[in-house]
């Protein structure tokens, strides 16, 4: 493997620092499970790293009303939390049967989503909760809603020098539920396919819809358009079943070594059908 | 650039000199000469270098070695007790055929003994959440199974022999 | 039936402790003093000419000892056809060759050293498909063959036919008939430890290789003809296998890897260790050998089996190892499984620029079981019959010969599968399932059982040295890579002996200590090495019983008298201390020896290492080494007929699934899974178990999940991440085996070999299974949700 400097600062301006210093050649670490693996497999080769792992201010979380998750804090944590799982359950769904416990342990939502897959596990569930994300740089601090985020396949709006620090989901109504769903090759996969629903309900009809998808476009996808097909009415099977029509018609998917473009096409929309029936039965 | 780490290995206070780019499982191989644990894929996918650090599972292969500073590192030679004794999980392996080619064997144990040790009596869904991170050609999982489940027994016993 | 002490039971496998406690040595752990690490340099192409290969830059970097290319080392040439080589010179023909290679003083120089050889290719053309390397105007492969003569076509001249009877006669009598095509891929055996050695020469240039290896006589054969070419002609090879991470057929064969590390370690005079990488184990090892097949099988009206045609197309890759050969093993079930009276069975096997293959567990019989199992499904369909009732109709029996002229012994078949068709409850669910989208399937298997003999010898060495206290150690040519040879060889030592399990040391894999031995591969390691060990223990009984014969009553009057010393108050028995036994009088178990006449006589026993010492510590003293060597009663098929009694005897078995097809999104999804095999006799309980739930799973992901896959012959999916293997909670489904024991006459206390089946009919189950729930038949694996989902779209 290609040898790099290892830096730990302990504040967000000692990494600015560390950053600014390293230039072109460096790059931010989180848990390691995706930078590590991409610096062997020579797809990246930088000659630093800076780790956030000893940033305390970037880790816990606080669930009052809204979500306050810090970027560094880790799955296994948020997989175990009562709290979470009650305030954003299609999160807590989405990292419990992310990757496996080995990863769990060191890995972050912080990473997850600054690596920007188009699978990213994380990013549907946060997606429909129309998380806004707190990017902190040597410039100060911005607030970017998730959507604005991805920009591509492992591009994000961040500049190099710029970090993830915290994760904002806003109090959710009464009568939501939301769910996630992921469809890979074998029970511990990345994602082929992966979908969040989120949905507020009045009696029978859905007064608020947000549905997310991945794998299946260069960025995690807001589905607008089975949004709008749901806003509004009345949702029973035969609605669910175009939204998942219109769902395969909306996303953008591509064949790669995983599975092909018609595949991918076809199983969001059965994904995005029936994470809808999960949220719906878990409004309350 | 190089670095003097100093951290709990099975029990002992140690330090190393460590070059910034090594992983905490080219430490543990080349520089104590514990090659209990295996590099099975150098990648997170296999988990035959797992290790436990401050008691959770890891795979050491992906583990920056600076990042082990003040922790506690548990590998697979750390669990044979004084007098060369077999850890109850160890032990449990031995004799319920959880072993074959045992190159998967120490880092499946050492995620055996972070779920014994959260969830000491485990259901049979959990113990294969638990060990979803170790892969093995050999033995299709289902002696395996049997071995953590005896294990829980085993210890079960210990902890209970250790209270009387 | 017999009772055995140790045969049988649950008694754990001997080296499974230092596993557990992380002691074992595989080759990643192996050092030797002076070593240094070896890396090689591959191909970048698929097929191209040298031009020319630039290692100036890599020399110079501090801390390399030597770079070789296959300009300044000695042609050596590899394969059992030998049209391939160490280093490659002149061309390239698929991204795996190698065409440099570094010896450093640590890993990463190595690796960089690498990244600093510079190779100009002229690219040429490249064949990739057997069908694409078959055209009139195909780029040629090799553009001569071994003996130097121009090749006209990509053809392999190891051309295999089995005929018997006579099909077109019989195709216009069968009643029914089903004709159909059938794939399967590229598939990598995935052992956890990947494969790797260590080389080096002693003072009188004498090769000594750590390797990973189940072949050790057969590796040291082919190194020793390497030494030839490098002008070592004389000099020997010793070949020591470490601790093997799995090996499922890698070991089979002496890679490039290995002739580059002693290349190395010849010219840096130091010890020079290659371990592959995950990438490299993928990339540069030679997986199991694809197939495509055209089957036709016919039967008449009452459904007796008339006829089977099979013809197959095997994409050979680059250069020929064992891949060519699986043809020879598949003509054992092609020809024998079920009683089929008329065969034809015909390959073609075909050069590419794809990576070439080997052998993996079963070495072609899953390749064969696929086409047929599946096919003998559409014709039970065809015929009207259920699929289980088809195959009993046809089932071997016991003591048949075959068209291929197998002698069957013992054969458990019948009851294979009606341990099968009860266990799933056939009858209640067999084509009853459609409406939920689940269904039943069953499928056969056949395989050798008692070896295959494939070598001028097929014979297991093996040597007991009994020491002063009753220990015994068992010297073995074997290898254990994980199946429970160790086990296996333990407790049937300790039952033929006569002595207890703890007592046996299992020494394997070292060709200066060990005796010959053709190799552990064919499921043949318990079978021969037991049964030599049978015959080493007998021989030493003998021994042990002949100087009881001098000294069993004397130990006993010593012991008394000594007794008397110590307690005064002792009377010692009146017995007759100067008689002399004969030694047909005594028996031995657990450590003892006593008379048989008075077994349970405590005053008459003494324990085997007394009787060791007395015969040892007086003048002109001996001690007990015995030796057997076993080379099972088969024959090498004969080379223009293809018939011969390849195996002392046979395994069957059989496996059936109960799956549930998610018609969304394609998958399958298995609710119970049953394999029930005839094993002879089961001889280590854990080992066996394992062997077969092991091979279930790996059937279910060859069946399911795993695609070696490429493009124009590179590697896509080169790591676990995208060459899927089944985890734990990939096995949410029961898995019931039993085994079946034969009691075989010539299998060691009626063992067969029981190292490959396991997932011989996985896929053909799984397929049948697929066909019962929603009428669609994938004919490639894996199955995949895609293909289903095709299937579906089509059938509508």
């Amino acid at each position: 493997m290609k040898k790099f400097d290892y830096y730990q600062p302990e504040g967000l301006s000692e990494a600015f620092h560390l950053m600014e210093k390293s230039g072109e050649s460096g790059k931010y670490i989180a848990g390691g499970t995706d930078v590590i693996v991409r610096i062997k497999q020579k797809v990246i080769q930088p000659d630093a790293l800076i780790s956030l792992r000893g940033i305390d201010s970037l880790k816990g979380f606080e669930v009052d009303g809204e979500v306050s998750l810090g970027s560094m804090t880790l799955f296994r944590d948020i997989e175990r939390s009562e709290e979470m799982r009650m305030a954003c359950p299609a999160l807590v769904e989405a990292v419990s049967i992310l990757a496996n416990p080995q990863v769990r342990n060191v890995a972050t939502p912080g990473g997850n989503i600054s690596n920007a897959a188009p699978s990213a596990d994380c990013a549907p569930p946060l997606l429909v909760m129309d998380a806004v994300l707190t990017v902190a740089g040597p410039g100060g601090e911005r607030k970017i809603p998730i959507e604005a985020f991805f920009k591509g396949p492992g591009k994000t709006c961040m500049d190099s020098s710029e970090i993830l620090t915290r994760i904002t989901a806003p109090q959710t109504d009464r009568g939501t539920g939301m769910a996630f769903l992921k469809v890979g090759r074998v029970s511990q996969d990345i994602a082929i396919a992966n979908a969040a629903a989120l949905l507020v309900m009045e009696g029978e009809t859905c007064r608020k819809c947000r549905i997310a998808a991945g794998a299946v476009a260069p960025v995690p996808l807001r589905l607008r358009k089975v949004e709008a097909l749901l806003e509004g009415k009345k949702v029973d099977q035969e609605l669910m079943e175009e939204a998942g029509r219109v769902a395969g018609a909306e996303v953008q998917p591509i064949t790669d070594v995983r599975s092909t473009k018609e595949y991918r096409r076809h199983i969001s929309g059965v994904l995005v059908k029936n994470v809808i029936q999960k949220a719906m039965e878990r409004v309350g | 650039m190089k670095k003097e780490i100093h951290f709990q290995l099975n029990g002992y206070e140690v330090s190393a000199e460590v070059e910034s780019h090594k992983m905490l499982l080219n430490v543990l191989r080349e520089q104590f000469h514990l090659t209990g644990t295996k590099e099975g894929c150098g990648q997170g996918e296999c988990g035959a270098c797992t290790v436990l650090v401050d008691g959770l599972n890891v795979d050491s292969c992906l583990y920056p070695a600076f990042e082990v500073e003040g922790k506690s590192v548990t590998t697979i030679e750390g669990l044979v007790a004084k007098g060369n004794l077999l850890h109850p999980i160890q032990k449990a392996f031995v004799e319920e055929g959880g072993i074959q080619c045992g190159f998967c064997t120490p880092g499946m144990i050492m995620s055996s003994k972070a779920l014994l040790d959260e969830t000491p009596h485990p259901s049979e869904d959990e113990i294969k959440r638990g060990i979803s991170g170790n892969l093995c050609r050999c033995t299709g999982y289902v002696q395996i199974i049997e071995s953590i489940e005896k294990a829980a027994e085993l210890m079960e016993t210990e902890s209970s022999k250790a209270t009387d | 039936m017999q009772e055995f002490s140790f045969i049988g039971t649950d008694t754990p496998r001997p080296d499974a402790p230092d596993k557990a406690a992380g002691k074992a040595v595989y080759i990643h752990d192996l050092t030797r003093p002076g070593m240094l690490y070896g890396k090689i340099k591959f191909s970048e192409y698929a097929h191209a000419r040298i031009k020319n290969i630039d290692t100036s830059r890599a020399e110079k970097l501090p801390g390399v000892r030597a770079v070789i290319t296959g300009y300044n080392t000695p042609e050596v040439r590899i394969g059992f056809i030998k049209d391939n080589f160490a280093l490659k010179k002149g061309k390239v023909r698929q991204f795996r060759d190698e065409v440099a290679a570094v010896a450093a003083i640590d890993p990463e120089i190595a690796e960089e050293a690498v990244d600093l050889i510079r190779v100009e290719y002229e690219e040429l053309p490249g064949v990739f498909t057997p069908e694409d390397a078959l055209r009139e105007d195909a780029t040629l492969v090799h553009e001569v063959d071994v003996k130097g003569r121009p090749k006209t076509d990509n053809l392999v001249p190891v051309p295999w036919k089995f005929v018997s009877g006579d099909v077109e006669k019989a195709k216009d009598k069968a009643a029914y008939w089903a004709e159909d095509h059938f794939e399967t891929p590229l598939i990598q055996q995935s052992c956890m430890g990947t494969a790797g050695c260590i080389a080096e020469f002693d003072l009188q240039n004498n090769l000594l290789i750590h390797t990973k290896t189940q072949i050790p006589f057969l590796a040291q054969n082919d190194f020793n003809q390497a030494l030839v070419a490098m002008g070592l002609k004389g000099k020997n090879s010793r070949v020591i296998v470490p601790t093997l991470g799995g090996s499922f057929g890698t070991g089979l064969d002496t890679h490039g890897y290995e002739y580059i590390s002693i290349l190395l370690a010849y010219k840096t005079g130091r010890p020079v260790k290659i371990v592959l990488t995950r990438e490299e184990e993928f990339t540069a090892l030679s997986p199991r050998q694809p197939s495509k097949s055209h089957i036709i099988q016919g039967c008449d009206k009452e459904g007796k089996l008339l006829f089977r045609d099979i013809r197959m197309l095997l994409d050979n890759g680059a250069y020929t190892s064992w891949g060519a050969t699986t043809p020879s093993v598949m003509m054992l079930p092609i020809s024998s499984l079920y009683r089929v009276p008329n065969v034809f069975y015909e390959t073609k096997i075909v050069y590419t620029n794809n990576t070439y293959c080997q052998a993996m567990r079963g070495y072609g019989n899953p390749q064969a079981a696929w086409p047929m199992e599946s096919n003998m499904d559409e014709l039970a369909e065809k015929a009207g019959m259920d699929p289980y009732e088809f195959r009993l109709k046809n089932a071997n029996i016991p003591n048949d010969i075959t068209p291929m002229g197998l002698h069957i012994t013992t054969c458990g078949l019948k009851e294979c599968l009606d341990t099968v068709a009860e266990k799933l409850t056939w009858k209640e669910k067999r084509g009853k399932g459609k409406g939920k989208a689940r269904g039943v399937g069953i499928a056969s298997l056949f395989h050798v059982g008692g070896s295959g003999r494939v070598y001028r010898s097929d014979g297991s060495g093996i040597i007991l040295k009994l020491d002063d206290f009753g220990n015994v150690s068992v010297m073995s040519g074997g290898i254990e890579m994980g199946q429970g040879f160790n086990a296996a060889l333990s407790l049937a030592t300790a039952e033929a002996l006569g002595v207890t399990p703890d007592k046996v040391t299992v020494i394997t894999g070292d060709t200066a200590t060990c005796p010959w031995d053709v190799g552990t591969h064919a499921s043949r390691g318990a079978f021969t090495s037991c049964n030599a060990a049978i015959s080493a223990s007998e021989k030493a009984r003998k021994k042990i019983f002949d100087l009881a014969s001098e000294h069993f009553m004397p130990r006993i009057k010593s012991k008394m008298k000594k007794r008397k010393r110590k307690d005064p108050d002792f009377e010692i028995p009146d017995l007759d201390y100067e008689r002399v036994c004969d030694p047909s009088e005594f028996d031995m178990k657990e450590n003892m020896i006593f008379l048989k006449e008075e077994p349970e006589n405590p005053l008459l026993r003494v324990t085997l290492g007394d009787i060791l010492r007395a015969a040892h510590y007086k003048e002109q003293g001996t001690i007990v080494v015995t030796e057997a060597f076993y080379d099972p009663c088969n024959q090498m098929i004969d080379a223009k007929t293809c018939r011969g009694n390849v195996s002392a005897t046979y395994i069957f078995g059989a496996q059936g699934a109960e799956v549930e097809v998610d018609l969304e999104t394609g998958k399958v999804k298995v609710l119970n899974f049953v394999a029930a095999h005839d094993v002879g006799q089961v001889l280590s309980r854990q080992a066996i178990r394992g062997q077969i739930y092991g091979g279930v799973v790996q059937g279910l992901g060859y069946a399911l999940t795993e695609e070696y896959r490429t493009n124009k012959g590179k590697n896509l999916n080169p790591n676990f991440l995208d060459y899927k293997i089944l985890s734990a909670p990939d096995i949410d489904f029961p898995i019931e085996i039993k085994c079946v024991e034969t009691h075989d006459i010539e299998g060691p206390f009626g063992a067969k070999g029981v190292g490959e089946p396991g997932l011989v009919p996985t896929a053909p189950a799984i397929a049948n299974a697929v066909y019962d729930a929603i009428g669609v038949r994938i004919k490639s694996l894996p199955i995949t949700p895609e293909k289903v989902l095709k299937g579906l779209a089509e059938k509508k």
